[in-house]
């Protein structure tokens, strides 16, 4: 479970992103975070794996105070914690395997990491989390060589090779186009339904975002102004969130 | 001063619906002269007379005809300090490089949190990289006396201080995506370089010590003058006899070696970028 309790952070240069945050959240949910640019869905998702450190507050995951973790108690935890990106974030110009595998490297001696050296079980991990995305006859190209998609569902199969908990997704289809974005939804609710993997993203698509997950959270200038299953979002709810009105052009996507 | 200014400015170009864009100032305005008053201060300090070279220069071409033909039958003799000359290079450069990849990732602004760490390193790197290559091989004279060794290890350290400053530019301008990426999964920042980050680098990395490995062999058949091995030795002898048919034996085996090498580098680097 990850807990969020007037949980306020302020960047070094006084920006504060977010203002007391009271969240909850239960293993296995699958939570969708809206917001305008700028109100503090980023930090809000990375201050769960503490690529931001909050500053006031306390937020717990599991029952540990992941705001008190250093260093290596720091990076055993994250290792529960898989984390997608906009921009895929894959080498691109190192062959798929290989990317999927960097999942690996935590749990690696050093001296076996700096030579590449994986075990067949690794291997296999890599493998069978490329199948679960469907895109296991690429396992040897060149990252570079896939569409958005398919790099998008490497990142994802990258995730899930590490064998997380909670995976936490910063705008997963955000560069995509609309039926890859629909296809790569379908992998995220296939494997939070499968594994019971907690499944937190931020989304810019609200109608993505209100098909695909159970359960939505607003958010507007660093506070929660709504928090419920996504059938009960209405229209004046999103224009709370947005500050007015979305018309059906704006609702993107689907 | 104004009308100064606007002497200087280019002239205000007027677009078809009549609104009037004004150029910036070129840079060109203060740094030509700049360089103007350079480079007759230098050569005032330098003593050169264009004179000089116009009348003497001709003196260059009389060493030239001594040494035609050369002393073909003397190959014998230059290929094993030839040899030498690119063992010497080669464990250099290749010792020098594998050293750079550590100092380089401790020098850099992306990968290194603690600014002290970065500070001290790159201090040093700094200091080591003003001493000159001669320099080197003169301390390194003392503690191992003459011979290839002291070369390999001079040119080793020379490699490892230019190659630390080259590698580490290009790992703050590498993708912080993946890095990021793996940072998040738990990973230390230094796996998470090694996965992340120096698979976008690998080519860059050969294509730098390639480059390295052509300047040591220029280098290291000089190094023989002050006594660190190869046909530096050789040539210094030959020139001091004024053997001038075998110093152009040693001076064609250098030429062809460095060609075939340079062009083969130059062709690997191509195929790495």
């Amino acid at each position: 479970m990850i807990k969020f309790e007037g949980v306020v952070k302020t960047y070094p240069n006084g920006v504060q992103a977010l203002k007391g945050v009271d969240l909850s959240i239960e293993q296995g949910e699958f939570v969708c975070i809206i917001g305008l640019s700028g109100a503090g869905k980023s930090t809000l998702l990375r201050s769960i794996n503490q690529m931001h450190q909050i500053t006031g507050g306390k937020l717990t995951v599991d029952g540990v105070d992941v705001s008190a973790l250093k260093g290596k108690q720091l990076r055993r935890f994250r290792r529960n914690i898989g984390m997608v990106f906009q921009s895929f974030n894959l080498v691109k110009r190192t062959t798929v395997i290989k990317n999927v595998l960097a999942a690996r490297v935590a749990d690696m001696p050093l001296w076996k990491s700096l030579l590449g050296l994986y075990t067949r079980q690794d291997k296999i991990i890599a493998l069978e989390a490329l199948d679960q995305v469907g895109i296991l006859e690429k396992a040897y190209s060149r990252a570079d060589q896939l569409s958005g998609g398919q790099q998008q569902r490497v990142a994802l199969a990258r995730t899930v090779a590490q064998q997380p908990k909670i995976i936490l997704a910063d705008e997963p289809v955000a560069s995509l186009d609309p039926v890859t974005s629909q296809q790569v939804m379908n992998d995220f609710v296939k494997i939070n339904k499968a594994l019971n993997i907690t499944v937190v993203a931020n989304m810019h698509h609200v109608d993505i975002a209100l098909k695909y997950a159970s359960r939505i959270v607003g958010v507007k200038e660093g506070k929660i102004v709504f928090d419920g299953p996504s059938l009960k979002v209405t229209n004046d709810i999103l224009k709370e969130i947005y500050g007015r009105e979305l018309s059906d052009d704006e609702l993107m996507g689907a | 001063m104004d009308k100064i200014k606007k002497f200087f400015l280019p002239k205000p170009i007027v677009l078809g619906n009549g609104k009037v864009v004004q150029p910036a100032m070129s840079p060109m305005v203060y740094v030509i002269p700049i360089l103007l008053v350079l480079f007759f201060y230098s050569t005032s300090l330098t003593g050169f007379k264009i004179d000089t070279l116009i009348t003497r220069g001709s003196r260059f071409f009389d060493i030239l005809v001594r040494m035609f033909p050369p002393n073909f039958n003397y190959f014998t003799k230059v290929w094993t300090p030839m040899v030498v000359t690119l063992v010497m290079s080669i464990v250099g450069t290749l010792a020098g490089a594998a050293f750079s990849i550590p100092a380089a990732y401790l020098s850099s602004e992306n990968m290194v949190k603690s600014p002290l760490v970065k500070f001290a390193v790159r201090g040093i790197m700094s200091i080591l990289r003003t001493i000159p290559l001669l320099v080197l091989v003169i301390l390194f004279l003392n503690m191992f006396g003459a011979g290839a060794f002291t070369g390999m290890v001079s040119l080793g350290v020379f490699t490892f201080t230019i190659m630390t400053k080259m590698f580490y530019e290009l790992i703050e301008t590498c993708d912080m995506g993946p890095f990021e990426a793996i940072e998040s999964s738990g990973a230390s920042r230094v796996k998470a370089f090694w996965t992340g980050v120096m698979p976008q680098l690998w080519g860059q990395y050969i294509s730098i010590l390639l480059y390295n490995f052509e300047m040591n062999i220029r280098n290291a058949a000089i190094l023989g003058y002050v006594g660190a091995g190869g046909i530096g030795i050789l040539l210094n002898d030959r020139l001091g006899w004024r053997a001038y048919p075998e110093v152009a034996m040693i001076l064609l085996v250098l030429m062809v070696s460095v060609y075939l090498i340079e062009s083969l580098s130059r062709h690997i680097r191509k195929r790495l970028l």
